[in-house]
């Protein structure tokens, strides 16, 4: 199931965050969400490592913690999707997927031309569309 | 790591025993721990000692029905194996103990027997060593033989150790090494199969034994070195182990849990380390992720919770330890993709750092845990109080209780709900939060030196929870404020809530207002992260002391910012205790990166960007605040670098009236209430102060009569975003109504110097004249200002640019300049004197500084400029005049200045041009002018004897009349002898007065007296003045000028004619023509005359002549005239055979006024004509 899932804009500054749980962590998955950045950046700052990844918008697994995983995504406008799960088996393949749609989500909403690039996301349209996603993606691995 | 005991820890090396001869011992145990692998030795002095190796437990009857195992694993059995069961035993005699004496023979052998005994029943091997003090002493062969006998031994186990030799001791301790390593293997190897054998035939009553005999194996194989079997064992155990949890029944379920996992950590351990160790990084950490996941839904009861994860800390801190020391490195091998299809590992999973922030947060998980158990313990411990004399018991991971009765001591089993409150009693006395605390440093130290600062901040933070759970606010407010920072700095503003939650009760709890009040404003005014979404949403995030979240939570919290400014209690009934640490008033700084820029910011804008002092200029201060709540200013204080253009603004809210209303600019008052993300504008009219910057510094609002918040003011042209709310999906607000202002709008404005009321008089007088001292009256008149240590400066520039008032090349040549400024004459009291004695006076060629003296209002002060003019030049005057108002130092800053120009043309006075004229009719044959007829050489030439006509003309080029006073030509000192000249006509009456483009002439013979072909005839020097008819003193300007020279002659021939000054028409009258030979030669001269159609003549048309030396021949004609008028003369050419050189008089000298009859000239003169000819 998909806890949590966020938008990063260029400054590392949240953009866009929704937790999905029922429980009272969404301050640690802010925190979770927050320190990945941390792996993103070295991820993408190492040019040992990124060369192989050099047109790759999919991180990975950025970190387990605790009881969560969290995925990481890199746009070619270099917002960063972040991704919060607590399956313990994610499939490659189901990532890619999830943020290949969030990305066509994030997108759509950038490309309102009320929107101001740079500030946060607040249409709620694109949050219904989030939601949606991140409902199917737990159909999809559970199911 | 450490807490772990010895033997597990470290590898498990073989044990061999020796017994007897105690003098070998320490060398033997020596060689045998240095060997590779090494072996611990188990060293007896004496045979009565070798009972120990006798098994110690009590005969279990081999027929009695198998017992439940009451544990898994026994605490000492591994002890045991690595200190106590030796795998093989040598028994150590002297040579001479066994081959001499038949009783100590015998002593040998019950030693032997002994021996045999201890180990009997089991693996055990036994060796004999014979010790001989040299190789030479050779024992018999039955003796040896016996002995093996005696001892059931191979004969490779009889080792006979040579003493005395060195080389020869040496190479049968080694024999007896390859011995002893042969009989490990071999006793170990035995083991271990034996009990795999019961493995592998399933023969085993319970589970527990199961997983004990996989720990044995394993064990026996490690210490064969026989890693992959070892880990294969451990691997299997902890297998079963985990599939027990769910099984058994043995034990209270709380109680099995802690036991399964005590070995399981034991397990896990053994199996990290191998792996580790074996440098199988990758697959240790997937070990570990399994390890992991199985255990960690293993919480059981919520009692109980806290040992589940104190355990679970404890293996995210071991593997962390285990990491960090065999310093692993990501394997070369290992794919770049971390957390991929490719690698499933992540990087920092290499990092021992993530795993001692895991430990850390794990353990204050178990702080938690123990918090809520304690709570729950309190409320049933009155009951049944804490059990006594617990103690952990024979295997791993079980305590019992040890109940005395009388002298009997028992072992009995704990209840869960006993086990509970010992464990409770027992976890309640460590003090976690120092253990979280050095955990989180580890880990914060690690990630910062990785350079991953959001997971260092992260773990500061974790540990700054943990001091403000201790009690140590000062530590955790330092924590706080280093970790705020990076979350203000990229705007994850529900962090910082939480971050600043916490700082607000460290401050409030350090009795610290101003700290409190300021995080308090910042939080009210961050903007929400989810201010979108639900309602509901929000409230799910906990945030610690923060509270969550909300719109509503933001103001409560300014609400008790005000609250307590008011000293009241606090809703929530906490004292606050602030109000002895109150001050009367709290102040605020806010700066341009101040945090608090969110709660009040204040821009500031002139109107204008230049002012005159004095005159009013509007200013518009504009305020925006971001507290959810209206903010009511009570005052609002304005100030600037000027202090005297302060003002302030009073609500009108407020009651007191204004206290000091004679205040400068002072007054306005207005509501002052500011809403949330609306710019409360206001303008205000100020008056300019002194000249010079005039800049807004801060804004001071008053806030509640108790809060002063001083704004750094900032120009909306140069105003920063907010630094959270530019995030935020929001329109965005101009500081100013009017645009061009809030883009371009300055808290800086520039007031210009005020007018000065003093007069700089240049009064021109026209034009210059060359030559020259060109007056020019300069008038310092104050109107409205005294002036002090006024300063005049005086430059003059060429006015057609190129400043410098000299060419070039006569820069180089001499310093000279084309005008001058010569000095300043100053005129004080009326009299001029040409020094002054305070004056500071420095005049150049063309700058000149002249000093004042200090005018009062209405004095004035003249100076005259004396300027030269060596050429003609307009030039450009720069007058500027610098004064202050006054002496002081103050004043004396401010320096105020009056610029004066004026263009002077520069003219030359008199324009000289000269004539020189022969004698009428006089024409001397100069031999230099006819050779050079087509040469350029102009030169003019002089006969000498001759008395020449020099005439002189001045001609005034100027639009003023100038006298000329004299006109004289003087002859250098050469000239003077060789050639005399006489004024012909002079001035008569001290001077003659030239108009303008008037011309005088002068006119001088000048009558050479030698021959020089290069003469100087002199200057001309002209003396002249204005014509002023003010009666000033004249100022006489001599101009000169050179004549050219000339070349002095003697002529060979002098032809003059001579001719009556008028004839009457029809009256004849005489032309003579005379030439003289000046020569000693004999002149052959012809002459021809050309008839003319006015007069009749009488005479040869063409004849020839020849003129004896130094005489004078003439030529005669009678001459009629027929018509009257200026008439022609016949032409006469007269010709120089000798020198080829033809003379035609001038057309002037060749012409006669011919009166029709005789003229009557003027009254007398024709009277006395009249009477002549009547006479």
């Amino acid at each position: 199931m998909i806890v949590c899932v966020a938008v990063v804009g260029h400054q590392n500054n949240p953009l866009y965050l929704q937790s999905f749980t029922e429980a009272d962590d969404a301050l640690k998955l802010h925190h979770i969400v927050h320190c990945s950045l941390d792996v993103i950046d070295e991820r993408v700052n190492n040019p040992k490592r990124s060369a192989p990844t050099l047109n790759e918008t999919f991180l990975g697994l950025l970190y387990p913690t605790e009881n969560y995983k969290v995925y990481g995504y890199l746009t070619n406008t270099k917002v960063k999707f972040i991704m919060v799960t607590t399956d313990l088996d994610v499939k490659d393949a189901d990532a890619r997927n999830f943020f290949r749609k969030f990305h066509a989500a994030y997108v759509d909403a950038v490309s309102n031309p009320f929107h101001v690039p740079g500030k946060k996301i607040a249409s709620r349209s694109f949050g219904a569309r989030v939601s949606t996603i991140v409902k199917s993606f737990g159909s999809g691995t559970t199911g | 790591m450490e807490d772990y005991p010895e033997e597990l820890r470290t590898p498990p090396l073989s044990l061999v025993s020796i017994v007897g001869c105690p003098e070998l011992h320490p060398s033997i145990s020596a060689a045998l721990s240095s060997q590779q692998p090494p072996m611990n030795t188990l060293a007896l002095p004496d045979f009565a000692k070798a009972s120990i190796l006798a098994r110690s437990g009590k005969s279990r009857d081999p027929l009695a029905p198998p017992q439940a195992p009451a544990g898994i694993l026994k605490k000492d059995w591994l002890l045991k194996h690595r200190t106590r069961v030796p795998a093989a035993v040598a028994a150590l005699f002297r040579a001479d103990q066994v081959s001499g004496d038949p009783a100590q023979w015998l002593q040998a052998c019950s030693d032997l027997e002994n021996l045999k005994s201890a180990i009997q029943g089991k693996n055990t091997k036994l060796v004999v060593v014979l010790v001989q003090a040299q190789a030479s002493d050779e024992l018999s062969e039955d003796v040896t033989v016996a002995l093996r006998k005696r001892a059931e031994i191979d004969s490779k186990h009889l080792v006979i150790l040579v003493e005395r030799d060195e080389t020869e001791w040496n190479r049968s301790l080694s024999k007896l090494k390859n011995v002893f390593a042969e009989l490990c293997s071999a006793f170990y190897k035995e083991e271990g199969r034996r009990i795999k054998a019961r493995i592998e035939k399933r023969n085993f009553s319970s589970v527990e034994l199961s997983i004990r005999y996989c720990f044995k194996v394993a064990v026996y194989a490690e210490f064969r070195r026989d890693w992959p079997e070892a880990l294969k064992f451990y691997e299997e155990g902890v297998r079963v182990l985990r599939e027990m949890i769910g099984t058994s029944t043995r034990l209270p379920p709380t109680q099995r849990l802690v036991e399964i996992k005590a070995v399981a950590e034991q397990f896990h351990f053994k199996i990290s380390t191998l792996l580790l160790h074996a440098g199988k990084v990758v697959e240790a950490i997937i070990w570990f992720r399994k390890h992991i996941r199985s255990y960690e839904r293993v919480v059981g009861t919520p009692e109980v919770a806290f040992l589940h994860w104190e355990w679970f800390s404890r293996q995210f801190l071991v593997f962390g330890e285990l990491i960090e020391t065999t310093s692993t490195t990501v394997p070369d091998t290992l794919s770049p993709r971390f957390g991929t299809a490719d690698n499933v590992l992540t990087e920092w999973e290499f990092q021992p750092a993530y795993y001692y922030q895991l430990a850390a947060t794990y353990l204050r998980e178990k702080r938690y845990a123990i918090e809520c158990s304690s709570l729950m313990a309190n409320l049933t411990t009155e009951v049944n109080g804490i059990p006594e004399s617990v103690m952990p018991s024979v295997y791993v991971g079980q305590y019992v209780r040890l109940f005395e009765q009388g002298d009997t001591v028992s072992v009995l089993p704990l209840s869960d709900a006993e086990y509970t409150s010992y464990a409770l009693s027992e976890a309640e006395r460590f003090q976690d939060s120092y253990e979280i605390i050095a955990l989180f440093r580890k880990a914060y130290e690690s990630f910062q030196s990785l350079g991953a600062t959001r997971m260092a901040s992260a773990c500061s933070r974790g540990m700054a929870i943990e001091y403000y759970a201790a009690g140590d606010f000062s530590n955790a407010k330092q924590l706080f404020d280093g970790v705020a920072g990076l979350y203000r700095q990229e705007g994850w503003t529900t962090l910082l809530w939480e971050n600043l939650g916490y700082l607000r009760e460290c401050s409030r709890k350090l009795n610290s207002p101003k700290d409190f009040i300021s995080y308090s404003l910042e939080m009210s005014a961050l903007p929400l992260f989810s201010g979108t979404g639900e309602e509901n949403q929000e409230n799910k995030i906990k945030s610690g002391p923060a509270g969550s979240p909300t719109i509503s939570r933001r103001e409560n919290i300014q609400q008790e910012v005000i609250n307590v400014l008011e000293r009241k209690q606090s809703p929530e009934g906490n004292d606050d205790g602030f109000n002895n640490a109150m001050e009367e008033t709290t102040h605020l700084e806010i700066d341009q990166i101040s945090p608090l820029r969110m709660v009040l910011i204040a821009s500031v804008a002139f109107h204008d960007q230049s002012v005159k002092p004095g005159s009013p200029l509007l200013v518009s201060v504009s305020l925006l605040s971001h507290l959810p709540s209206p903010v009511v200013v009570d005052q609002l204080e304005v100030q600037f670098n000027q202090s005297a253009c302060n003002f302030v603004i009073h609500s009108t809210q407020e009651d007191c009236p204004p206290l000091d209303s004679n205040l400068h600019g002072q007054g306005q008052t207005t509501s002052l209430t500011l809403f949330t993300n609306k710019w409360m504008r206001l303008t205000h009219e100020i008056k300019s102060g002194q000249s010079g910057k005039l800049e807004c510094l801060s804004v001071k609002a008053t806030i509640n009569k108790h809060l002063v918040i001083c704004c750094h003011a900032e120009s909306p042209a140069s105003m920063e975003d907010f630094p959270l709310w530019k995030f935020e999906d929001q329109v965005e607000t101009m500081p100013t109504k009017d645009n061009v202002l809030a883009f371009s709008g300055q808290k800086l404005i520039q007031v210009e110097e005020p007018d000065s009321q003093v007069d700089l008089v240049l009064s021109s007088a026209g034009p210059a004249l060359v030559g020259e001292i060109f007056i020019l009256p300069v008038t310092i008149l104050s109107k409205g200002h005294a002036v002090h240590s006024g300063e005049l400066k005086i430059n003059l520039v060429d006015a057609r640019g190129g400043g410098l008032l000299m060419s070039p090349r006569e820069a180089e040549e001499s310093e000279s300049h084309h005008v001058e400024l010569l000095g300043v004459s100053t005129v004080s009291d009326g009299k001029e004197s040409k020094e002054e004695v305070d004056s500071i006076r420095q005049i150049q060629s063309s700058f000149g500084v002249v000093s004042v003296p200090t005018l009062s209002v209405g004095d004035s002060w003249s100076c005259k400029l004396e300027i030269k003019w060596h050429r003609a030049k307009s030039v450009m005057l720069y007058v500027s005049l610098g004064y202050s108002l006054g002496s002081s130092e103050e004043e004396a800053l401010h320096r105020l200045n009056v610029h004066r120009s004026l263009q002077i043309e520069g003219q030359i006075p008199l324009l000289v041009t000269h004539q020189l004229l022969r004698p009428f009719r006089r024409e001397p044959l100069l031999i230099s002018e006819i050779r050079s007829l087509g040469g350029e050489d102009q030169r003019c030439s002089l006969a000498m004897n001759e008395s020449n006509m020099f005439i002189v003309n001045a001609r005034n080029c100027t639009e003023i009349p100038l006298r000329l006073h004299s006109m004289t030509i003087e002859p250098d000192d050469e000239g003077k002898q060789l050639c005399s000249v006489q004024q012909v006509s002079g001035i008569s009456s001290g001077h003659v007065v030239i108009a303008p483009s008037e011309e005088y002439k002068g006119i001088f013979s000048v009558n050479p007296r030698a021959i020089n072909s290069n003469f100087h005839l002199g200057e001309i020097c002209l003396n002249w003045s204005r014509d002023s008819s003010l009666g000033d003193q004249e100022s006489h300007v001599i101009m000169k000028q050179m004549l050219p020279e000339a070349s002095v002659e003697e002529p060979p021939l002098v032809v003059s004619m001579e001719c009556p000054p008028y004839a009457i028409l029809g009256i004849p009258f005489t032309f003579y023509v005379k030439i003289h030979n000046s020569t000693s030669l004999l002149q052959e001269i012809k002459y021809s005359l050309v008839d003319s159609q006015n007069f009749v003549f009488s005479g040869a048309h063409n004849h020839a002549a020849f003129i004896l030396p130094k005489s004078e021949h003439i030529v005669s004609h009678k001459l009629v005239p027929l018509g009257s008028g200026s008439q022609q003369l016949p032409r006469i050419t007269v010709t120089s055979v000798r020198y080829s050189a033809a003379l035609t008089p001038s057309t002037s000298a060749a012409t006669v006024f011919v009166y029709p009859s005789e003229p009557k000239f003027n009254l007398e003169t024709s009277c006395s004509t009249s009477d002549a000819c009547v006479s």
